[in-house]
């Protein structure tokens, strides 16, 4: 149970030595380390677990816990090196694809639809708060999850995980975000353009002038900080043309 | 700006810049967040909220996967929020965004800066790894975290230097400053839609997305 706290606080800073060589394999060996050491008493293995470790691996970070749980498992179990490095090998795409899909694309826009939502209809701090303390305590223990499974079930883990919540939850968090997402846009638009003027008429104008452009942008012959910086020059030439 | 704001916006700007890959990932460095906290600091939370909730916009846009390279909103709303704390917001705003959405694009040049300096270690200590050496992984962690903090220290910095010049400086008429204002939004939500119809990819997440909108105006009419 230590071992297994420890190998969570580890994976908390997963991507600290993250190269293009190896990705995040030197922090999947780190996280690794107290979940091996029972193999110390074996010199030979433990030299042989901790050089496989450490080679190239990639996956979403929340989700890296069911690699770190699943290979230890392996390795404790004493399988054969060439499988525990085609496991290694057969996680990272998965585990990435998921995880991008369920967290970059679904929780955490949805969690900051959600903040925003909140404090355009006056909110404030707390709610604000609220929201990035359930989503940590989401993301911590969607970590632990997946250590437990990678510990429940070593070089099955793909079974396991297939078999789950996982690939249910991570489409339907997009389309969560895609609702709050929405309903922040009118909102926080009433809210940053009122004292503007005219703030029906503007937040009406740049919504829907935004709408369109960001429907032009999705293949992305210009990126919108680029367009903003480039239309931000343009305003300044203009007024000081006026002047 | 007295030392005491000054020493906790430094370390604060150099926490979120931590949480941006190598640490946590505990939405820190996310704009609304990182200005919220930088708000109090300065005794202005509703700049903080302001400017962080115009530079989330931009940042809906961005899906921070490993090997791409992404700009570090972090510390740059940290400085653009120095910038406008204790001004009329509706002047202040536009000015402050557009600082905070350069600062992040050069801060994307920095992530790749530390990537580098971890890959010099791992190169060194590569056979050792190899060997399967006990404390070897350990060693090249710890300094790729190293540089992280400094270059996300070094980020900090450069934003709150540059917001804190800029303010003593930059001078606009009303009627610019709210056009920029207008041109700042503006973008941001052309970030976030655009982001938003990326994402979606599918007819039934645009409708997910249209239905969220129209939920948003529907509780605007009603207020």
């Amino acid at each position: 149970m230590i071992g297994r706290a420890r190998a969570l606080l580890r994976l908390v800073a997963l991507q600290a030595s993250w190269t293009y060589e190896r990705m995040q394999g030197i922090g999947i060996a780190v996280a690794m380390e107290p979940l091996l050491e029972p193999l110390h008493q074996y010199p030979e293995r433990a030299r042989a677990a901790r050089a496989r470790s450490a080679q190239y691996f990639n996956a979403h970070p929340f989700l890296a816990g069911a690699a770190v749980g699943s290979l230890a498992r392996a390795e404790l179990d004493g399988e054969p090196g060439e499988r525990i490095l085609r496991l290694r090998t057969a996680l990272s795409g998965p585990l990435g694809a998921l995880g991008d899909q369920l967290f970059w694309a679904g929780i955490v826009p949805a969690t900051m639809g959600l903040a925003l939502v909140a404090l355009s209809v006056g909110g404030g701090l707390r709610a604000l708060a609220l929201c990035v303390a359930g989503y940590n305590l989401l993301r911590v223990l969607v970590t632990w999850w997946g250590l437990d499974v990678g510990l429940a079930h070593g070089l099955r883990v793909a079974h396991a995980i297939s078999g789950s919540w996982l690939p249910r939850a991570a489409p339907r968090a997009g389309d969560v975000a895609a609702v709050l997402v929405g309903a922040a846009v009118p909102l926080v638009a009433a809210w940053l353009l009122r004292g503007t003027g005219q703030p029906v008429r503007a937040t009406v104008l740049v919504v829907a002038g935004a709408a369109l452009v960001g429907a032009l942008t999705i293949r992305r012959p210009l990126s919108a900080p680029a367009l903003t910086v480039g239309a931000a020059v343009l305003t300044l030439l203009w007024r000081w043309s006026a002047a | 700006m007295s030392e005491f704001p000054l020493a906790a916006l430094l370390l604060w700007a150099t926490v979120v810049g931590l949480d941006l890959a190598s640490v946590l990932q505990a939405l820190l460095n996310r704009p609304l967040v990182a200005g919220a906290v930088a708000g109090v600091i300065l005794g202005d939370p509703s700049a903080g909220l302001r400017v962080g909730a115009a530079l989330e916009l931009f940042a809906l846009d961005v899906l921070p996967i490993g090997a791409s390279r992404y700009p570090d909103y972090g510390a740059a709303t940290v400085a653009a929020v120095v910038m406008a704390a204790h001004q009329p917001w509706v002047t202040a705003l536009g000015p402050a965004v557009l600082l905070g959405v350069v600062l992040a694009h050069v801060g994307s040049g920095s992530i790749v800066m530390h990537r580098r300096v971890t890959a010099w270690a791992l190169r060194r200590a590569a056979p050792a790894l190899d060997r399967g050496e006990p404390g070897v992984a350990g060693r090249v962690h710890v300094i790729g975290l190293l540089a992280d903090l400094v270059r996300s220290g070094a980020l900090a910095a450069l934003g709150i230097g540059v917001a804190t010049l800029l303010v003593r400086v930059l001078r606009f008429d009303v009627a610019t400053a709210r056009a920029l204002t207008i041109v700042a939004v503006a973008g941001g939500f052309v970030a976030a839609i655009g982001g938003a119809l990326r994402r979606a990819g599918t007819a039934r997440r645009i409708a997910w997305l249209a239905g969220g909108m129209a939920l948003g105006v529907l509780a605007l009419a009603l207020r």
